[in-house]
Parts: structure tokens; C-alpha cells; sequence
């Protein structure tokens, strides 16, 4: 029988999916995902995850709880860089920690660290050692799985790139995201918050529901994310957070883009620099509507929807009426 | 140019002697108060850690008091301390300081050039009177830990309490009167010497708690509403894991004789978090291993809410607590934290521990 790999449905999961689906199973794993997020999941890890863990964090580790029983292994990778001279957060760099030490009952955890710091090269390196997890050495294998699993990455990026979310993709419906309506909006947030409809409280269904297509950061050329970037004081350390800013600047500027929806996680390090910059910026100079969500185990169905439809009608508003009027305010604003 | 820089703990103690001794005028911030905290938490992110809202209020009350330049540290991730100059410097322009320079010292390793123009900007372009400044400022680092190690043995000792606080806090008031390193030590050496002639209850054996987690909460007492002395005063001798010696150490005199940093805590931490993540988490999990090693009866791991490296130290420091057998608490501050409760869970943390000396006593009888 081949090894089971889970592989916990959250955190970098919509990025790396497919990636790691493809190498795992070309080194003759099977890979067991966990469900999408439920109730059951995310209360199991509010209950092992330490309290002041910011609400991904507690959701990722009710995911490897659900997978204790099913695998033979879990992988949960220490992603300290994924790309060059930049970080992810350092709550990545501590994931194997976290889940180990809070998550009872689970099978031993593959943490190979995954840090393109130095160099872009050193991810050939980190899954070579992730395969001798599995007991594989050979190097033509390990490299033709390095390949397949790139060449995959590619093209599932190039999906998304083309509009197509990395969750419709993954969870099967591969629908485009071709809603016929009036508005764009850029919806901008870490991928574990935008790209998982429970956390979201079915964020996208309600947009596609309204008439409302979307565009996210991974949506965006990651040129035009870098270079809207410099614009920063200093350089920006973080992919994570790059790629709000980077997302965000640019869709303030787009005349396509008529509003922008901001997730961010209650207590979140990186939003509450890379968010509270993009707010500063918004309130300077952005005259459509925007607003910010804030995510965390408590937030209630009923506050989040009430905001979202004031967003909806201040997106309705500017279309029947062009005299402009900033738009922009504290009342669907509030956290 | 008159300078200024952000508390942390005995930090000003240094940095005042290193810019006396080279010539340069600079301005001690207020001692950090509540109104301070406030002042910088109304200008800063709501979800910012609590070291940037407290410096951003040292900042204002220093450019009120006719300072004009600020220096900082940088660095680059990954934490968020790499990137509190730029988003102060930000806030303070739009909230009206527009003249205020930051000269933020960033490794040299990320960019030699603009770090010697900063130094240079900062020293008039003199070069060997500063080296021999931080030498200076180096060995006031040493007098001060000395004298803290003997505020942490005394404290609990003291038959009269108030005599320790008198004294540490004349120092405090009178530190910011005397000039370069010189005068700065002999207030220390004065300092100390009044604390020897302390009397003291050389019998009585306390309890041992060492502090760890977050540097700058740990090292600045205003934001662990002076944990140390708190403890002291219940008749705990306490070590802290970290001090601004510490830090001079593996910052600047480490790199500099091509040394690498944080060797020990490296190895120490490696069972159990083998990468480095940003912040002190490893040194923290280091830290946590050496005081169990050497028989201390409990830990306060002490951080700024949200702190991330804290909160995955956090997660492992449950583990070391079984392996090593010693009672940890973990104090999250920011700027709701109320006294009382605070004060609340330290008693009750001293009655835990007490209660398990008298324990382990009994059962050896
Ligand atoms: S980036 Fe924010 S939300 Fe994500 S793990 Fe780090 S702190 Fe949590
Ligand atoms: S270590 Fe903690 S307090 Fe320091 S910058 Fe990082 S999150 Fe903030």
C-alpha cells in the first residue's frame, strides 16, 4: 500500500496544492487532503491552538487534527522564504512547532524547511530532502518529480492568473470566474482568508450572487506587484505582505477596478503593517468604495453581511451616479 | 542636530555615553509613562505591536523637548521591528512632524554604503573617536548588568524593601544629569555602593524565577509594568534572559570580530525549534532550558500581543515545562493590560511555585 501524505487544507494550501499534490504522488505517495474548512475543524483548533494564535493559524491546525487518523504522515512544511531575500511571516517558519507541540494524536509531521532566502535554487535541495522523508533517494526520480510537480505549479498559477480562483480549481469546480455583472472589485487578503469560503463566510458565492466579479493578488502580474512595491520607503521583506501592497496600489489605479475589498485576520502581524499602509494610502488618495473585513473565530454572520451589502450599495451608487462624490468612509469601514 | 532615540530598558544609559563621549548633542526621552503610551497608540496601527506604539510616543515627547533627529535599528525580517522606522517616519509627517530626521541603522550587510552615511551623518564624519565611544558605552553596558545583578540578589534579601526602590530610582533621575561615560559609571559605581551597604537577611533562601520572551518587553520595565520589581518585592530573586549587554554582544561585537551570534542559544533551542524565525523565539526557548538547568523554580516568558515569534515560543514552551519539570507563565502585555489583574496572576503564579518548594520539602523529609 502506498504512504498516506495529508496535507492540511489551510495556510499556503491554495498557493502549493498542486505543486505538492504532483510531487508527492510521482514519488508514489497518496496524498490525502483534509475536507474544505467546517465548524467541527476550525473549533477543533481553536481548541489546541493557543489562544492568541491569529484565526489562520487556529484554522490550519484543525485541519491536521482531521487528517490523525487517515495518514501515515502530515506534511506541514517549515516555509521560512519562498522567495528571494524575502520571508512569508514568521508564524510559517514555526508552523512544524505550533502543530507538533498543540496538536495531539498526530502522526510523525514531514517538516522539511523550505528557505529560497539565499537563493531560488535551494527548492530543488529542500525537496530532495523532503523525498528521503519518504525514503526516496534516487535522484532521477527525485529530479523528474522536481520537474512534473514545477511544470504543474506553472500551470495552475497560470489558471489563476487567467481569472480563475485557486479554490474553484483545487475543490473541483473549475468554472470560470466569468460572472456577467456591472462591477469589478479587487479583493485583496492573504490567500487563507480569500480562498476559503467558510472562513470567508462564502465571500466569492455572495459576489457572483450580486453580479460582482473580482480580481485578487494572484491575479496580478507578480511584475507589476514588485515594481509597485519600490514605491515603499524601504524594501518590503515580506511576499506576504508584498503582494497585498503590490495588489492593492495597483488596483487603486486601474479605472477597470471599482472598488476594494480588503480581508484582513484579526491580529495578524503582517496586516497590521502592510494593511494599515494600503489604508493610508486609501485614505489619501482613493475615491471608490473600500472596505476592510476583519476575520477572527468570532466574527458573526449577520455584522460581516450587514457591511458587505453597504459596500454592495456604495458600488451601485457610484454607477448610477457620476458626479464621484468620495465615497470613501468610516461606516463600512469599522473593524 | 540634536538626536534622540526610543527607550528600551537601560538602553539610554549606553547610548547617552557613546554621543557624550563623541560630541554630539542628544536628548534623553521622558521616562516612558502611560500618557506616553497613549500619545503613541493614538498615532499608531491599532494591531502594531506595543514597542512601536511606545517609542513612537518617546519620539514626540523628545521632538517636543527640541530634538530633531531620531535614530533606530532596522533590520530586514523577518519580523516586524524592520519595518517600524519607515511607517514611524511615515506617521509622524502626516501627523504634522515634518522635520524630524530618522536615521534608521540598517546591517551593513544590506547596504555598506547608505550604513557608513548614516554613521558618518551621526558622528560629523569623525570615525575613531566614536570606536572609541562604543568601547566606552560597551563597559557601561557591563556596570549596568552588574548593578542589576545585584538589584535581583538584594531585592529579596532587603529587611527594609523601600531602600532598594530609593535608591534605584534616585539613579534613574539623577542618570540623565551627568555627562559622557565617565561620569556615567561613577554614578553607577555610587550607585552600587549604596546598595551593598543594604542590610540583608543572608538566611533567607528565595525563590528563583528568571524572566524570558520578547527583548524589548522583557528589557523596558514600563512595559512589563516593572515585572522585575514587582517580583523582588514578593521576595523572588529574578534573572532577566536578556540585556542590553546581551544584545551589544550579539549585534554589533559578535559580527564585528566575525564571530556568529547566538551560538549557544542556538544549540540550546535546536531540540526543539531548529530554524530560525525572527525575533528572539529561539533565544527564548534557549533561555527557558538554561534557567531549568540551573535549578530556577519558574518562568515568566513576558511579550507584546500579537507578537509572532512569541506566540509560536509559546506553543513550545508547554513541552519544555513537562521535560524539564518547571512552571512557566506567560504574560501578554499591550495597552489595556490593566495592573491589577497583572499583579493578580504574578502572586498567584510566587503561591504556585512556593507551594511546590514546600512540596518537594516535604517529601524529601
Ligand atoms: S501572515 Fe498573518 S495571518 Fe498569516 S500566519 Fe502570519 S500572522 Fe497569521
Ligand atoms: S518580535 Fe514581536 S514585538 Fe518585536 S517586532 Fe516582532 S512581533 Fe513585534
Amino acid at each position: 500500500m502506498p504512504v498516506r501524505v495529508g496535507i492540511p487544507r489551510g495556510m499556503y494550501f491554495y498557493k502549493y496544492y498542486p505543486f505538492a499534490k504532483t510531487f508527492l504522488e510521482e514519488l508514489g505517495a497518496e496524498v490525502v487532503p483534509s475536507p474544505e474548512t467546517t465548524k467541527e475543524i476550525l473549533d477543533s483548533g481553536v481548541k489546541f491552538c493557543i489562544d492568541d494564535a491569529c484565526l489562520p493559524v487556529k484554522v490550519y491546525h484543525g485541519h491536521a487534527y482531521k487528517l490523525r487518523d487517515n495518514t501515515d504522515f502530515i506534511l506541514v512544511p517549515r516555509l521560512t522564504s519562498v522567495s528571494q531575500k524575502e520571508y512569508i511571516c514568521p508564524k510559517f517558519g514555526g508552523l512544524p512547532e505550533m502543530v507538533k507541540y498543540s496538536v495531539p494524536d498526530l502522526p510523525p509531521l514531514i517538516d522539511t524547511e523550505v528557505n529560497l532566502h539565499r537563493s531560488q535554487k535551494d527548492l530543488k535541495k529542500a525537496l530532495f530532502k523532503l523525498g528521503s522523508a519518504l525514503k526516496i533517494k534516487n535522484p532521477l526520480r527525485l529530479n523528474n518529480a522536481y520537474n512534473k510537480a514545477l511544470a504543474e505549479h506553472h500551470s495552475f498559477k497560470s489558471k489563476v492568473f487567467e481569472g480563475n480562483t485557486p479554490n474553484q480549481l483545487i475543490n473541483g469546480a473549475a468554472a470560470k470566474n466569468k460572472i456577467e455583472g456591472n462591477h469589478t472589485i479587487g479583493v485583496i487578503g492573504h490567500p487563507y482568508l480569500i480562498y476559503d469560503s467558510f472562513v470567508n463566510m462564502k465571500l466569492f458565492k455572495k459576489l457572483e450572487d450580486w453580479g460582482i466579479r473580482f480580481v485578487t493578488p494572484e491575479m496580478v502580474d507578480p511584475h507589476i506587484i514588485n515594481e509597485r512595491c519600490n514605491e515603499l520607503s524601504k524594501r518590503m521583506f515580506w511576499s506576504s505582505g508584498k503582494s497585498l501592497i503590490g495588489g492593492a496600489l495597483y488596483m487603486m489605479d486601474n479605472s477597470n477596478i471599482d472598488g476594494l475589498l480588503l480581508m484582513t485576520a484579526f491580529g495578524c502581524g503582517i496586516d497590521s503593517l502592510a494593511v494599515e499602509y494600503i489604508e493610508s494610502i486609501a485614505r489619501k488618495t482613493y475615491s471608490k468604495p473600500f472596505i476592510i473585513l476583519s476575520l477572527d473565530e468570532h466574527t458573526g454572520d449577520a455584522g460581516y453581511n450587514t457591511r458587505l451589502e453597504a459596500f454592495k450599495s456604495l458600488l451601485d451608487w457610484r454607477l448610477t451616479d457620476d458626479n464621484n462624490i468620495s465615497s470613501y468612509g468610516r461606516s463600512v469601514h469599522s473593524y | 542636530m540634536i538626536i534622540t532615540y526610543p527607550h528600551m530598558g537601560e538602553a539610554y544609559i549606553a547610548i547617552k555615553a557613546v554621543l557624550d563621549d563623541i560630541g554630539v548633542e542628544s536628548i534623553v526621552p521622558a521616562y516612558t509613562t502611560k500618557a506616553t503610551m497613549q500619545l503613541g497608540s493614538k498615532l499608531s496601527p491599532e494591531s502594531i505591536c506595543l514597542p512601536f506604539k511606545i517609542m513612537l510616543g518617546n519620539y514626540i515627547n523628545a521632538i517636543k523637548s527640541g530634538a530633531d533627529t531620531i535614530i533606530i535599528t532596522g533590520s530586514c525580517g523577518p519580523c516586524r521591528f524592520g519595518y517600524y522606522g519607515p511607517i514611524q517616519k511615515q506617521i509622524l509627517e502626516d501627523a504634522g512632524y515634518k522635520d524630524v530626521e530618522f536615521i534608521i541603522l540598517d546591517s551593513p550587510g544590506e547596504d555598506f554604503k547608505k550604513f557608513i552615511s548614516s554613521i558618518a551623518r551621526i558622528t560629523g564624519g569623525r570615525f575613531i573617536a566614536p570606536i572609541r565611544a562604543l568601547r566606552a558605552g560597551y563597559k557601561v553596558c557591563c556596570e549596568i548588568d552588574k548593578m542589576n545583578e545585584l538589584v535581583y540578589y538584594i531585592r529579596p534579601r532587603a529587611i527594609n524593601k523601600s531602600q532598594v526602590k530609593a535608591i534605584t530610582h534616585s539613579f534613574r533621575s539623577n542618570i540623565v544629569n551627568v555627562k559622557g561615560s565617565a561620569q556615567i559609571t561613577e554614578l553607577i559605581r555610587d550607585t552600587v555602593n549604596k546598595l551593598k551597604a543594604i542590610e540583608l537577611d543572608t538566611s533567607f533562601e528565595p525563590l528563583k524565577i528568571g524572566i524570558i520572551g520578547e527583548i524589548y518587553t522583557i528589557i523596558e520595565p514600563f512595559s512589563n509594568l516593572e515585572t522585575e520589581e514587582k517580583l523582588g518585592e514578593l521576595g523572588i530573586e529574578v534573572h532577566r534572559s536578556m540585556t542590553v549587554k546581551d544584545w551589544a554582544d550579539n549585534t554589533i561585537v559578535r559580527p564585528v570580530t566575525g564571530r556568529k551570534p547566538y551560538t549557544k542559544e542556538k544549540r540550546l533551542s535546536k531540540p526543539y525549534l531548529p530554524a530560525l524565525i525572527g525575533g528572539h523565539a529561539q533565544q527564548c526557548i534557549a533561555h527557558a532550558i538554561q534557567y531549568a538547568k540551573h535549578g530556577y523554580d519558574g518562568l515568566v516568558q513576558i511579550y507584546p500581543m500579537t507578537c509572532m515569534p512569541e506566540i509560536v515560543s509559546r506553543s513550545i514552551l508547554p513541552q519544555i515545562e513537562k521535560d524539564y519539570n518547571i512552571p512557566i507563565l506567560s504574560l501578554i502585555v499591550d495597552e489595556q493590560t490593566g495592573e491589577a489583574g497583572y499583579v493578580t496572576r504574578l502572586e498567584a503564579f510566587v503561591d504556585y511555585i512556593s507551594g511546590g518548594r514546600e512540596q518537594a520539602k516535604a517529601a524529601i523529609n
